[in-house]
């Protein structure tokens, strides 16, 4: 995909490994892989306009290729339900970056602006990922989020390219498969949504071999019929490691 | 891999003159022990030795270079010190022989100095169309053939035999672990084609044997011990195993379960992918069938080798000990296999085939007073019912009544319906031979439940890899 090309050509002429989030979601649209709208801004007022174009509430994330971690950098701002709260949000996540930048040392580079993205209603979290295995390349992995990933390691994985029977043990197999089948009288989750953003994230690493990690976390699925979005996506590409010392 | 690469492995196996560089008159020295091997009556072909010390060797001619033999040599064993390996790699050359199996030890494994002597053989290898199996290894045992390079005298280490039924074939990263398995199945008697250590796997490696086992007719079942894979190759093993799989059964042991360190991942993903889960994910994909230990892979495999896999998951348990029957459908059950009730038809018709003593149901009991012609009555009509895909029977011989012929109706029964059948047989001297009788007429035979029922789930497993979507599943796959 040419989208994927010119992006990881940028980062690479910019020294960096991984790729923005708004360059990662420009990606992930162009294999057709659902994403809240989402906008950029390098100024509040832009931030402003592109807020009220996506419409309240948005959530305003730092785009710096000083900063991976964006959390940890006090880069993002949820749930923003006005014009004079994405105001306060531009000037705070920038006022964060500096200062997390001077706590380390580094000039912050700030001239990416903003992500302004529309805040998406929650769905079941879960997670879909994809890492480079020195033996056996490409692998998938899919499990539900929050606690089931964090203190169950309830993770399953396929390598790369996966068919859709692949896909659909994967979604199967996982401990806590109930819960997308609906339990509790909760009703059933679009699982065909989330078996097309598995295949497409196949697709897509299958085009672009020199991804080497990839994250969608949170992935929010939706019940059965009202499909999935990629809320957060990560990118990393071949090059040399990052000095990010946490995750998350 | 190629045809030809496949041809190029057949002198491993099939040579008809080897030659033994490093042949030595020292007592328990390796390059005694492995021309030792050759001479043993069994070994139909020619060897002769190669050193420039002796003039003969335990009476088999010896020559100072191989250049000198006068017969075509089709299979060169090297047994000298790894510094001199490169001038004897320049005389295979020179002879023109084409298959090199190298035991000495001394190469990669010990560091750069060897890496270098490894890298000069390769090359020479390379230039002359040599293939090598090793260094670093004990090579190769063919049970048809009687080639036998395992350096170990055969009061420690047996050796294993062919089976008229089915044969199972190893390929062992360790060499170690290639010595006990040949020893234990000889032990065992179970069938064996071939066994290989592969060592530094300099040339030969896993992707050559999966090739080679699969289009190998005295292969039934291809069996691999692993500790990992060298950069990229744990991807070329999964794509040629997803083209071999459906046609033969592979297994593997992967050793090296533990989580690898995760310093290095700068993803969510990556601290949660161990590579172990990648090789367990990816041989799940493949086809392949991934065992825990030796013990259950031989189980495994020797049911995959004598029976055809199953069609569905369905099975039914017969059997004339009712405690037997609980334990081996619970184990059954945590396998992951359905153990449906008859049909009230076919129950109707159980009955009316036993004493009303008899427990009608999933087991069937045929109970402890029974002969080998309630069991015959059982199978006849549960079999024309169609309602199962496999059968487990539990044969308890302690009981007089039960006579040998029991042996023959299973037997009977398992080719007439081309089902699969596995038996399950507890017991002391009397049972081991009942069952060594049950195996020679096809049916494998276990000591308890649980090795049965994994031998169950084995075949259904490959029914699903061998039939992908024609296979019949009535039980929900759950986590087991």
């Amino acid at each position: 995909m040419k989208v994927a090309k010119r992006i990881f050509e940028t980062a690479r002429s910019e020294n960096r490994n991984y790729v923005l989030e708004n360059e990662a979601k420009d990606i992930m649209t162009a294999y057709g892989i659902p994403i809240p709208p989402y906008e950029t801004a390098t100024t509040v007022q832009e931030a402003v306009t592109k807020s009220k174009k996506i419409g309240f509430p948005v959530v305003v994330k730092i785009l710096s290729k000083d900063i991976l971690h964006k959390s940890d950098a006090g880069g993002v701002k949820v749930n923003i339900k006005d014009e004079a709260a994405v105001r306060s949000a531009f000037e705070e996540v920038m006022a964060n970056s500096r200062k997390y930048g001077s706590e380390k040392g580094i000039q912050v580079d700030l001239s990416r602006g903003v992500l302004v993205s529309k805040f998406a209603d929650t769905g079941t979290e879960v997670i879909v990922g994809v890492i480079h295995d020195a033996q056996f390349g490409h692998a998938l992995m899919f499990g539900l989020g929050g606690i089931f990933v964090e203190v169950l390691k309830d993770v399953t994985f396929r390598l790369i390219p996966l068919t859709e029977t692949d896909a659909r043990e994967m979604v199967m197999e996982i401990k806590a498969a109930k819960i997308l089948e609906g339990i509790r009288g909760q009703p059933a989750r679009d699982v065909d949504a989330l078996v097309k953003i598995i295949l497409d994230i196949s697709r897509m690493v299958q085009e672009n071999p020199e991804i080497r990690e990839l994250d969608c976390n949170p992935v929010f699925l939706y019940e059965k019929g009202k499909g999935a979005t990629v809320v957060d996506a990560r990118i990393l590409i071949e090059g040399s490691q990052p000095e990010a010392t946490s995750t998350h | 891999m190629s045809e030809n690469s496949t041809r190029e492995l057949e002198a491993f196996f099939q040579a008809k003159c080897v030659a033994i560089y490093g042949a030595s008159v020292t007592p328990n020295s390796v390059g005694q022990a492995i021309l030792q091997n050759f001479i043993k009556p069994q070994f139909t072909g020619k060897v002769v030795a190669v050193n420039p010390k002796y003039k003969q060797v335990m009476g088999v001619p010896c020559y100072s270079t191989l250049q000198e033999v006068p017969d075509p040599v089709d299979l060169v064993v090297v047994a000298v010190p790894a510094r001199l390996a490169p001038a004897v790699f320049d005389d295979i050359a020179a002879k023109g022989s084409k298959a090199a199996i190298v035991i000495s030890g001394g190469f990669s494994e010990t560091g750069p100095r060897g890496a270098e002597l490894e890298n000069q053989i390769v090359a020479i290898a390379n230039r002359s169309g040599i293939r090598i199996v090793g260094p670093n290894c004990v090579g190769v045992i063919d049970t048809h053939s009687h080639i036998d390079t395992f350096f170990l005298p055969e009061y420690r280490c047996g050796r294993p035999r062919a089976s008229n039924v089915a044969n199972i074939s190893l390929v062992s990263q360790s060499g170690a672990f290639a010595a006990a398995i040949s020893d234990w199945t000889a032990h065992l008697g179970l069938g064996i084609s071939k066994i290989v250590s592969l060592g530094n796997k300099c040339d030969v490696d896993d992707d050559d044997l999966l090739a080679y086992l699969a289009v190998d007719n005295s292969t039934q079942v291809i069996c691999f011990y692993t500790e990992g894979y060298d950069q990229d190759k744990g991807r070329t093993f999964f794509d040629m195993a997803k083209s071999v799989a459906p046609q033969k059964p592979v297994l593997v042991v992967k050793s090296g379960r533990g989580e690898r360190a995760k310093a290095a991942a700068s993803s969510h993903t990556g601290s949660l992918a161990g590579s172990d889960s990648i090789a367990d994910a990816a041989y799940r994909q493949a086809g392949i069938i991934r065992a825990d230990n030796f013990e259950q892979m031989f189980d495994m495999a020797k049911a995959l080798a004598m029976q055809p896999p199953a069609r569905g998951d369905r099975v039914l348990m017969v059997t004339n000990g009712g405690g037997l029957g609980v334990m081996t459908t619970d184990a059954l059950e945590a396998n992951g296999l359905a153990i449906p009730h008859p049909s009230p038809a076919l129950e109707e018709n159980l009955r009316s085939r036993m004493p009303a003593y008899c427990a009608v149901g999933n087991p069937v009991d045929v109970v402890g007073d029974t002969d080998a012609a309630r069991y015959d009555g059982v199978f006849q009509a549960a079999i024309e019912s169609g309602e199962y895909d496999m059968f487990v029977i539990g044969m308890l011989l302690q009981t007089p009544s039960l006579g040998m012929d029991i042996t023959n109706v299973i037997a009977n029964h398992q080719r007439q319906s081309g089902l699969p059948f596995v038996v399950v047989s507890m017991g002391g001297s009397f049972t081991t031979k009942a069952g060594e009788i049950m195996e020679l007429m096809g049916v494998p035979t276990y000591a308890t439940g649980e090795k049965a029922a994994l031998a169950a789930r084995a075949l259904a497993r490959y029914g699903e890899i061998r039939f992908g979507d024609g296979f019949k599943r009535t039980r929900r796959s759950g986590n087991s």
